[in-house]
């Protein structure tokens, strides 16, 4: 496993489940972006439990509370690349976190 | 913010209408007696609790990020169809008739079916979408 | 006409739920569903407040058609009791999901039972 690394950046979107762009899910139109733009990869992963900006908890133990469950984009390429997809997320307008930050990837 | 409140409450108040309605139509049809099972409240609930399984694993596995489905078919259809307070008063009405083994029969048969058939909804549903 | 008295009672009970859960559960730290709790017992009170005054004769039919069929039984619910004691049951938490469905029944079948009491 001691293999070559190369270095990267990884994209981290927090979404809400309901969060919508022009009727579709916000989730859904930013992988479409990246598989647009060329970018290497992008999962979609859903959240059980948290709290956003209007700290109001969401979870999908209790019904009344299940509405606005975190969904994360998680995407990983080159820098340069990744950089380069940043003004397409921009224009969607978001309300939740974007974050980047380096990684290595293993070869 | 506030739009997304009214929309919320408008779909859970039109579901909650359609599920008390089906409730009434089930319970005209088995129609409770003083002393007997109540056989019609029963059977709402535990098909209710039984949908709600269905439900809950269909909007997490196949529909995600449906904003009102939840709220109209889950807290509105399926809250406005089961009830819990003609359980608890059917109990204390049918102590006061004097029939308590069919009280005591009701309240834990109740439960005995309706809480499995939540589970036995979401497992087979998510067994099924998995496939 | 019953139909519309039904219906117009459960178009306020059910949202009134999904307000007193909310409501509750906002000052509780979600783990236990206290919201679901309270409108359950609530709404066990007042229909047993209901039905011991329809046996006593002192509720019309109409009264418990509009607050009883209708406001009482989609303010409470069986349905998301039943979905959030196997959602506690599921994340491992026994002990939780035993007391939820210990102290819903017995507190809900005493509301009832005072309700009923006060008025038959």
């Amino acid at each position: 496993m001691a293999g070559t690394t190369v270095n990267g950046l990884r994209l981290t979107v927090l979404v809400g489940e309901g969060d919508r762009w022009r009727h579709r899910p916000m989730y859904t139109e930013i992988v479409h972006r990246a598989h647009a733009a060329g970018l290497a990869g992008a999962s979609v992963l859903r959240g059980v439990e948290g709290f956003g900006t209007h700290s109001r908890i969401h979870t999908d133990r209790l019904l009344s509370l299940a509405e606005e469950l975190p969904m994360m984009v998680v995407i990983v390429d080159a820098e340069e690349r990744v950089r380069g997809f940043l003004p397409q997320l921009a224009e969607l307008s978001l309300e939740g976190l974007v974050m980047l930050d380096p990684v290595e990837v293993v070869r | 913010m506030v739009r997304r409140q009214w929309d919320v409450l408008a779909v859970i108040s039109a579901g909650g209408v359609l599920g008390a309605l089906a409730r009434y139509a089930v319970s005209r049809a088995l129609p409770p007696s003083p002393t007997g099972f109540p056989w019609g409240i029963f059977l709402v609930n535990v098909t209710g609790c039984m949908l709600i399984g269905v439900l809950m694993a269909l909007v997490a596995h196949v529909w995600p990020g449906r904003r009102l489905l939840r709220p109209f078919l889950g807290t509105g259809v399926l809250g406005g169809y089961t009830t819990f307070s003609a359980y608890t008063v059917d109990i204390v009405r049918l102590a006061d008739a004097g029939a308590a083994t069919v009280a005591a029969a009701y309240l834990v048969g109740t439960l005995l079916v309706a809480l499995p058939a939540v589970y036995g909804g979401m497992v087979v549903t998510r067994w099924l979408v998995r496939r | 006409m019953t139909v519309l008295l039904v219906a117009l009672g459960a178009a306020v009970g059910a949202p009134l739920r999904y307000l007193v859960d909310r409501a509750v559960q906002a000052r509780h730290d979600a783990v236990f569903p206290w919201g679901t709790f309270t409108v359950n017992v609530v709404g066990s009170f007042l229909l047993g407040l209901l039905t011991g005054g329809a046996l006593a004769g002192v509720v019309s039919g109409e009264v418990s058609a509009l607050v009883g069929t209708g406001f009482c039984g989609a303010l409470t619910t069986y349905s998301t009791f039943g979905y959030e004691t196997v959602k506690l049951v599921e994340a491992g938490a026994f002990g939780q999901a035993f007391a939820n469905v210990a102290v819903s029944v017995t507190t809900g079948v005493a509301a009832a039972a005072a309700g009923y009491a006060l008025t038959v």
